[in-house]
């Protein structure tokens, strides 16, 4: 018995590796495998697709509705990102009960809080900017609010969680000088973490670009918006152009948050002009500029939003959603919830099979993906190719993971009829650069001494691999697999309104139809879903560690 | 002039779940003492500095700081202006500037607005740059403090405690994790400070030799009980033996 528990103990991370892969495996059995999956026209298709990625359209006009279009994107993201910060600082810091003394109301607090946070973040943005245009129409507040609520929501729980986990010592210093609740938050706190918030709200700031390009698809402007049109009069060449100002744009971000974190770590600090004062002066530019250009050149009004007829669109809104003047609501229906369920079913079918497909091909291209490896650092090897496939695996990460997987979906559906399988595929080749992107930093950062060790003892690469880079490597990619799954969730829905299957496309048919009680329905099952996800992810993590 | 004694405790004990802690201590310490607290790891010299700086509630017994029970100080002013605490190197704000490190020690006093104001223009500079001064640290006021070395962050804690300017300091493992070079210097200054200052210091200590060299009296701790409380010139090398004595060895 002993025994037995004790070899269970030593191979948890392996059974429990084998475990998700078998999860992964019957997901794939949701499937028809055959030729029905695919349009008649679909191979001619891809091939009109590639054609256009290889010559895409530099006309002047497209180039210039690009670089407007680049501009809309950018300045709701920025505008959005700064309303989300300040949320997530007030609710982030009583979240944290770092404010509170007493024990209950700090327990009162954080409850309260971060329900708010997990709520705000549990739906997905484009949602949340579905709801509002619904409720406000289309105005470029729509867009605003719908990133700073579920990014206010994330950023608040990372931030609220960081000021939990700040080092205890200098804190009782602190308040062993004597300093109040207030003085404790900034001169302890704040200073202890501004350094991660920022790095985090930089990374999150070039998540909430493609986010704000995916705003045009319920009708506000932007790259979205081009990509959309583009794709409709079947314009390949030109949905590659509007998708390269795209990657472009999250390649500047990647870049300036990269600049920013190198900054931030170190420490030396440099007379004059800093690469962080000019950061900051750039940033509050950046804000400046996008609010000027919503209000005025957009000629956006935030009290338009409240104006009467708004308010009475809202109010028929919301009321519809909770049943109110309604004979049959839908979520009070067995039927309805029977079918709604069968369709949670298969989205949450249609997330195993993306991260299962994102993870194979991550898992097949993070080696020579990592720096470390590709100059031959840490296995003491090299040759020829190693530098030139480095680059070209980055670069395919960075394609991978600028364009969104609405974006991906849109072009997948003209190959693939509606269903699970494009949905997967969409998700897939969003994440697979972003897992891959994940992996080969956590390979980067690795103590290299120990396969220093095993290449010097004459180990090859298979075996330097497997007994030295996997095992301690594992239980960090298995984190990030989790991690991008609970992403991937929130986002089934997104690639279902293009018709990739699910939830999703139940959504768009019950929004297009003003079947309120249906979209309450639909919304219940995806929180459900987000919630098994959370709950799924966190209890692994636990087991891993 | 007869000096006042500034900590009394009567029987205090301290539980952790099951274990004591500390089982019914009583001494007391007068002003102008350098007492060091001495003993092997888990004897409870932590615990009996955190009950004294009000951080650990006491299962029973009472503590009596300038003759009032410890309960009747409030946290805030009046307290950070009795007892101050250093520690290891660990407890300054790392990201923060020296010279904001130093004035925390002013926060009792301040309000909110003028410690936000400070963190932009630095309020009370001199003050701050006197202590500075004295810590050998003035040049580097306006450094990132987690730049300076073990020895020099160890003095602007020094520094901050003597903006603060309490009447007793309690130094926990003040100088753990130095070098011994750095850890004659860093107790020599603070022992000079005390001295000139008037205050009170006790301070636990894993080495027994900076407590012969730097402190007039030594109260040593085994198992939460005291084993002996003496001048420094009375503890012998056989006590001191068999204080570190192991368990085994009995």
């Amino acid at each position: 018995m002993m025994k037995i528990s004790l070899s269970l103990q030593l191979h948890k991370r392996f059974i429990l590796s084998l475990l998700l892969l078998a999860v992964f495996i019957w997901s794939l059995t949701s499937i028809h495998w055959n030729s029905e999956l695919f349009h008649a026209g679909g191979i001619p298709t891809i091939l009109q697709i590639v054609e256009g990625l290889i010559k895409p359209n530099f006309e002047p006009s497209i180039l210039l509705a690009g670089l407007e279009s680049a501009w809309t994107t950018l300045a709701y993201a920025v505008a959005g990102m700064s309303l989300a910060i300040v949320y997530a600082f007030i609710v982030g810091v009583l979240a944290s009960g770092t404010l509170t003394t007493r024990k209950f109301s700090r327990i009162i607090s954080k409850v309260f809080f971060r329900g708010i946070l997990g709520f705000t973040r549990s739906i997905h943005e484009l949602i949340w900017a579905w709801l509002f245009v619904a409720a406000v129409g289309l105005s470029p507040y729509a867009a605003i609010l719908a990133l700073a609520i579920p990014y206010g929501g994330i950023l608040g729980r990372i931030f609220a969680d960081m000021l939990n986990d700040v080092p205890g010592e200098p804190i009782i210093a602190i308040k062993a000088a004597g300093s109040s609740r207030l003085q404790m938050l900034f001169y302890g706190y704040l200073p202890l973490v501004w350094a991660d918030f920022i790095s985090y709200t930089m990374y999150r700031f070039e998540c909430a670009i493609r986010s704000s390009a995916i705003m045009s698809f319920v009708g506000l402007g932007g790259l979205g918006f081009q990509i959309q049109l583009a794709l409709a009069d079947l314009k390949y060449d030109a949905v590659w152009t509007f998708v390269f100002f795209l990657i472009a744009l999250v390649i500047c971000v990647d870049g300036w948050s990269h600049l920013v974190r190198k900054g931030l770590t170190d420490h030396k600090r440099k007379k004059g002009l800093g690469s962080g004062w000019i950061s900051v002066l750039f940033a509050t530019l950046l804000i400046a500029g996008s609010w000027i250009y919503i209000t005025i050149g957009e000629n956006a009004r935030l009290f338009e939003l409240l104006s009467e007829k708004n308010m009475e669109y809202a109010k028929t809104f919301f009321g519809g959603l909770l049943g109110i003047n309604q004979d049959d609501s839908a979520f009070l229906d067995v039927e309805s919830w029977v079918h709604a369920l069968k369709l949670t079913f298969e989205t949450l079918e249609m997330s195993i099979m993306a991260i299962g497909f994102a993870t194979i091909v991550a898992f097949l291209t993070v080696i020579p993906a990592a720096r470390n490896i590709a100059n031959g650092n840490l296995t003491l090897k090299k040759n020829w190719y190693n530098l030139p496939l480095f680059g070209f695996i980055r670069l395919l990460y960075i394609f991978s993971r600028s364009v969104p997987e609405l974006v991906w979906a849109m072009m997948i559906i003209f190959i693939f009829k509606p269903g699970l399988l494009p949905g997967a595929l969409a998700l897939a080749l969003h994440n697979f650069g972003i897992l891959g992107k994940l992996w080969a930093e956590v390979v980067e950062d690795m103590d290299p001494r120990p396969i220093r060790n095993l290449a010097a003892a004459g180990a090859s690469r298979i075996e330097i691999f497997f007994y030295g880079i996997l095992p301690i490597v594992l239980p960090r990619f298995l984190t990030y697999i989790l991690y991008r799954w609970e992403v991937i969730m929130r986002t089934t829905i997104v690639v279902g309104f293009v018709g990739a299957g699910g939830l999703g496309m139940d959504f768009k048919l019950a929004m297009s139809y003003f079947d309120y009680t249906q979209i309450t329905l639909l919304l219940l099952c995806y929180m459900i879903l987000v919630i098994i996800a959370d709950f799924a992810s966190e209890t692994t993590r636990k087991a891993v560690k | 002039m007869m000096s006042k004694t500034m900590i009394e405790a009567k029987n205090i004990t301290k539980h952790f779940e099951r274990k004591i802690a500390l089982s019914s201590l009583s001494f007391s310490i007068k002003q102008g003492e350098l007492v060091a607290l001495i003993g092997p790891s888990g004897a409870g010299k932590t615990t009996l500095l955190n009950s004294i700086a009000g951080l650990v509630p006491l299962r029973s017994g009472q503590l009596l700081l300038d003759s009032l029970p410890l309960e009747d100080y409030k946290r805030g002013k009046k307290f950070a202006k009795k007892i101050g605490v250093i520690r290891q190197q660990f407890d300054l704000i790392g990201p923060l500037a020296v010279i904001h490190n130093v004035l925390a020690g002013k926060l009792s006093e301040w309000g909110l607005i003028k410690s936000l104001f400070s963190l932009l223009i630095p309020q009370e500079k001199e003050l701050a740059l006197t202590a500075l001064e004295r810590v050998g640290l003035r040049d580097k006021a306006y450094e990132i403090t987690t730049t300076l070395s073990g020895g020099e962050q160890q003095r602007v804690a020094m520094a901050r405690l003597m903006v603060q300017n309490p009447e007793i300091i309690l130094a926990d493992e003040p100088v753990a994790s130095l070098d011994p070079a750095r850890a004659d210097d860093v107790l020599a200054m603070l022992t000079k400070i005390v001295l000139e200052e008037k205050q009170t210091l006790i301070a636990s200590l894993h080495s027994v030799e900076y407590a012969r060299k730097y402190f007039t009296r030594i109260i040593s701790l085994k198992n939460g009980e005291i084993f002996f409380d003496l001048p420094t010139e009375k503890v012998s090398d056989e006590l001191l033996k068999e204080l570190y004595q192991l368990k085994e060895q009995d």
